[in-house]
Formats: C-alpha cells, sequence, structure tokens
C-alpha cells in the first residue's frame, strides 16, 4: 500500500474513532440502572453491541438508550431511570440479547433473586410520608418481590431488605416529590 | 450467440424490492414494538389521538397473523446488525469482529448467529451491501439525486482515492476496539446506524447523535465521492470483501455480444469497470449492470476467480478495427 493511501486512511480513521473521548473515565452524575441480568459495567460496554432489541422487546418501555450523555464508551447501550419508568422483571431483553451482555435469566423467584443485581433501594426517612407519621405504603405494594425485598413495619414503613434487586417500581410508585425512596445502582 | 438466463435481466427490480422491504420492516417493527406496549399498558382510552392511530393502524396490520399481538408480534425483532426471526437469531459478521476485539472473549452462542451470513458472504460476495443494507437504498436514491443534480449544471463530487482504505479503517476499528473495550464500528457502520436511528425515532421521540454522523455520510457521498463511504471507508464493506473473495457467484461480460457502450461502467455504483472486467472482491452483484445492458453481454457464472480482461467488445467497433488491421497486416505479409 502507498504511503499516502495510508496516511489517508490514518486521518480519516482518526476522525472517525475520537480516541480522546473513549478512553476518558467516566464522571457521569447520572443515577441509572442498566437491564436485569446485565453484566459488570466494563464487561457490559465490551459484550454489548448495540443492537437496540432490549429496548424492542421491553413491554413496558423502561429502556432508554444513552446518547454522549455518558461518554463515547457507552453510547446506544440501554439504561433505565427507574423515576420515569421502572422495570417490571419480564426477563424480555435478557432471552432476546444476542451477545449475553445482559444474561437470560428466567422468569421466577429464586433465579431473579440469584442473578438480577441492578441496585438496592434506599429509604430517605426525612422525606418519607410513613417516617412522618402518615400512613402510606405505596412503594410496598408496588414491590414485585414483597416480604423478599421490603418488609412494612410501624405505620406501613418500608423497611428494604437483602432480597432487593433494584428494579425501581418502588421509586416509580413513591408518592412523594421527590422521591422518598431510591434505587443505588449496582454496576458490578 | 449465448444469450443471458432471461430473468437475471429482472434481478435489479428483485434488489430495489428486497431493499425497499428492508426498510420498511426496520420502520414497521419499531411501530409494532409501541404497539406491543399499548397493549400492555391495556389503556386504549387513554391514548392520545396519534397514538391511537398509531393503534389503529398496527392493530389491521397484525390482526390476520396473530393471534395474542402482545406475545406473538415478539416475532421479528430487531435490525440488520443483529436480529431475531422467531427464537432463531442472525448477526452482521461486522458485529461479532467488533464484539470479539471489544471483550477479547469468545462468546460461541452468538458467533453462531452470524454463521449464515457469513456462508451466503463467502457463497455470493458483498451481496449484503446491494441486496440488504438499509443504507445502501438511502445511498442510492443520493446517487440518483447527485445525477440530478449534475444535469442541472451543479458540481457534484466525483473524486477517486484508493479502495484499500477500507481495510484501513477495519483494522483501525479493530484496534480501538481492543484498546477501549467497546464495540466502535456499532457508532460508525451505517446500517447499524441506521436501523438504530429509524427505532429511536419511531420508540424514543427523536433521532440520537448517530443521525449526524449519517448526514455527514451522506453529504461526503454527494459532494466529494460518489458512494465514498461505501467504496472507500465502509469496514463492514471491507469485511465482506475479504469473506467474500473467492465468492462462487461472479458477474461476467459475455466479450461475444459486447458492443463496447460502456453504460455497465457508468452504472456501476462502486466505480468498478465492467467493460474492462474489473470486478475483483469488490462486486455487491447488485446486477445494474446486467439490467442497463442493452445487448444482453451482461451474466452470471460460478467460478472462484474473475475471467481477467477479454478486450474490447466483439460487436464494437474498436474490435471491428482490430479485426481489420489484423487481415490487413496478414495481407501485407503475404
Amino acid at each position: 500500500m502507498k504511503r499516502r493511501t495510508l496516511l489517508q486512511g490514518l486521518i480519516a480513521s482518526a476522525a472517525l474513532f475520537p480516541l480522546e473521548g473513549m478512553t476518558a473515565k467516566r464522571q457521569s452524575s447520572l443515577r441509572y440502572l442498566r437491564p436485569p441480568g446485565a453484566l459488570a459495567e466494563d464487561d457490559f460496554e465490551a459484550r454489548c453491541i448495540r443492537c437496540g432489541q432490549c429496548g424492542e422487546v421491553c413491554p413496558n418501555r423502561c429502556i432508554q438508550y444513552f446518547g454522549t450523555e455518558n461518554g463515547l464508551a457507552s453510547k446506544d447501550t440501554p439504561f433505565i431511570i427507574p423515576r420515569e419508568q421502572a422495570c417490571i422483571l419480564c426477563m424480555k431483553c435478557g432471552d432476546v440479547c444476542p451477545t449475553d451482555a445482559i444474561e437470560k435469566v428466567e422468569r421466577k423467584m429464586e433465579p431473579i433473586l440469584e442473578k438480577v443485581k441492578m441496585g438496592r433501594a434506599v429509604v430517605d426517612e426525612n422525606l418519607c410520608l410513613s417516617f412522618q407519621g402518615k400512613t402510606c405504603g405505596v412503594c410496598y405494594r408496588a414491590c414485585p418481590l414483597q416480604d423478599v425485598a421490603i418488609r412494612t413495619g410501624l405505620l406501613e414503613q418500608p423497611h428494604v431488605m437483602s432480597g432487593c434487586v433494584g428494579c425501581g417500581l418502588c421509586e416509580r410508585s413513591c408518592i412523594q416529590l421527590p422521591q422518598a425512596i431510591r434505587i443505588f445502582p449496582d454496576y458490578s | 450467440m449465448n444469450k443471458p438466463f432471461f430473468l437475471w435481466k429482472h434481478l435489479n427490480k428483485l434488489r430495489w424490492l428486497t431493499l425497499i422491504t428492508v426498510f420498511a420492516m426496520l420502520i414497521t417493527i419499531p411501530y409494532l414494538h409501541v404497539y406491543q406496549t399499548y397493549l400492555a399498558a391495556h389503556a386504549y382510552d387513554l391514548l392520545q389521538p396519534d397514538e391511537k392511530q398509531i393503534y389503529d393502524t398496527m392493530e389491521m396490520l397484525t390482526t390476520p397473523f396473530v393471534d395474542d399481538p402482545e406475545e406473538d408480534l415478539d416475532f421479528i425483532k430487531g435490525n440488520t446488525w443483529s436480529g431475531t426471526f422467531g427464537g432463531f437469531q442472525l448477526s452482521d459478521p461486522l458485529s461479532i469482529v467488533g464484539q470479539i476485539s471489544a471483550s477479547l472473549k469468545v462468546y460461541w452462542p452468538f458467533i453462531l448467529t452470524g454463521l449464515l451470513p457469513f456462508i451466503l458472504t463467502a457463497v455470493f460476495g458483498r451481496f449484503f451491501c446491494g441486496w440488504i443494507c438499509p443504507a445502501t437504498l438511502l445511498y442510492e436514491l443520493n446517487t440518483n439525486f447527485a445525477a440530478i443534480l449534475r444535469r442541472v449544471g451543479l458540481h457534484v463530487g466525483n473524486k477517486r482515492y484508493d479502495r484499500r482504505l477500507k481495510y484501513v479503517v477495519l483494522g483501525l476499528g479493530v484496534l480501538v476496539s481492543v484498546v477501549t473495550g467497546t464495540v466502535v464500528f456499532a457508532t460508525i457502520y451505517p446500517p447499524a446506524l441506521v436501523g438504530r436511528e429509524i427505532y429511536y425515532a419511531v420508540a424514543l421521540g427523536g433521532f440520537g447523535s448517530g443521525a449526524v454522523f449519517f448526514m455527514l455520510t451522506f453529504l461526503l457521498d454527494l459532494l466529494i465521492a460518489r458512494r465514498g463511504f461505501c467504496r472507500y471507508i465502509c469496514p463492514g464493506g471491507a469485511l465482506y470483501s475479504l469473506i467474500g473473495r473467492f465468492r462462487l457467484f461472479r458477474i461476467k461480460r459475455v466479450v461475444e455480444s459486447c458492443n463496447d457502450c460502456a453504460k455497465c461502467t457508468s452504472i456501476c455504483e462502486f466505480g468498478l469497470d465492467p467493460l474492462k472486467d474489473s470486478f475483483g472482491q469488490e462486486c455487491n452483484n447488485c446486477t445494474a449492470c446486467i439490467a442497463i445492458c442493452p445487448v444482453d453481454a451482461m451474466t452470471f457464472y460460478v467460478s472462484l476467480q474473475d475471467i481477467g480482461p477479454q478486450g474490447p467488445g466483439h460487436a464494437g467497433p474498436k474490435y471491428k478495427r482490430q479485426q481489420q488491421e489484423l487481415a490487413d497486416g496478414q495481407s501485407d505479409n503475404e
């Protein structure tokens, strides 16, 4: 190959792949979840081929896709903002994922508890109505894993248990503004 | 005179039909997804008028085929980058190359999804580029638009570069994937991009930043080089050219009936030169040259290699002059 050709190729490619932006460490202030069964963050970005099928099967329309706001490395990868639309743990995205970036998890209690680690709910007792003496309990009723992931105490005060997988339905349903229960993501 | 099989002249129409069907599917599948989400929500009465329109249209389209649309429409998902047809998954070979180089792991179920495209490419060469790629439809329409612009006297790009540039892009893409650990091909490969952006536009409310990149490639084709992206940059085209290097189905010129009119050379989207028998691994079997040939001098044949230059066509003036000169030379010798 002629040197001129190689140079042209290098220049064209340099314009195509903004290297620096891709290797820069992520410093996003976004709080987002990955779909249920997703691999650890670095593995996930390497495995995901950005085909968009997880979003296309999601019956709840909770899966959105990154633009450039979370760094170029995660461009077009799926994420969930639970306050906007939370995951209903239907596990269809794992079934359709061709690369197993989202693992296949059977839609049953045990496999979900074992494999799904989207995050964990944390209650802000200063905001939660039940902790202010007004009986609420909405988060408990929204939870698909009641008494495994969350239980209620006095005045329906929510207590998150070790079974929480972080689907975000509690955060989605919280009637406080801003929400008193939040999912803190677990990217490992 | 050996006439080519008569149907091959109509393959170009079939190709346009295929391209349009694939593109229409890429638009329909996101709408089907939206329809499924409406079904899952069980809230027809709460939909906006335009949402109701989507619901009604999709209901009308799918009712004859499915019993339980909410589940059955999962039958077909995805795009040309990676798709699912009734549990059978197909992926672009480039996505597999990109994914392996990004994760440095071999996940066999995924690689097997690329087996059928790989075999088809090995047999038919770069056929994906001409027959399926959703970006090709837009790029070819763009070429036609450029032809109109040229006719009214505007300057459109007709620069030529080295075709091997795209192999450099492919190699660098693999390298960048390894270094950064992300599948960079997904963001720069037009078919992946088009499928994804259509989905974003239909289901997620607007085009993403990939659409900007796609418009840039569009302008490159229009203003700098005709089909420039496919010919010089596209990493997928490079990969397919490599896989299809020893493809079985090739196009050849029947030198006995060719009259050197050069229509094939001017129609060729990839700037190849069928008149000089130069097809090589770049040819995507789009059959445009077969369709346009006025004397049926283009045909398919099965071979592992091109036949090489055959000289001027026997029905053309140049060949006749050569023969005349030969005859004159022989008569001079005698």
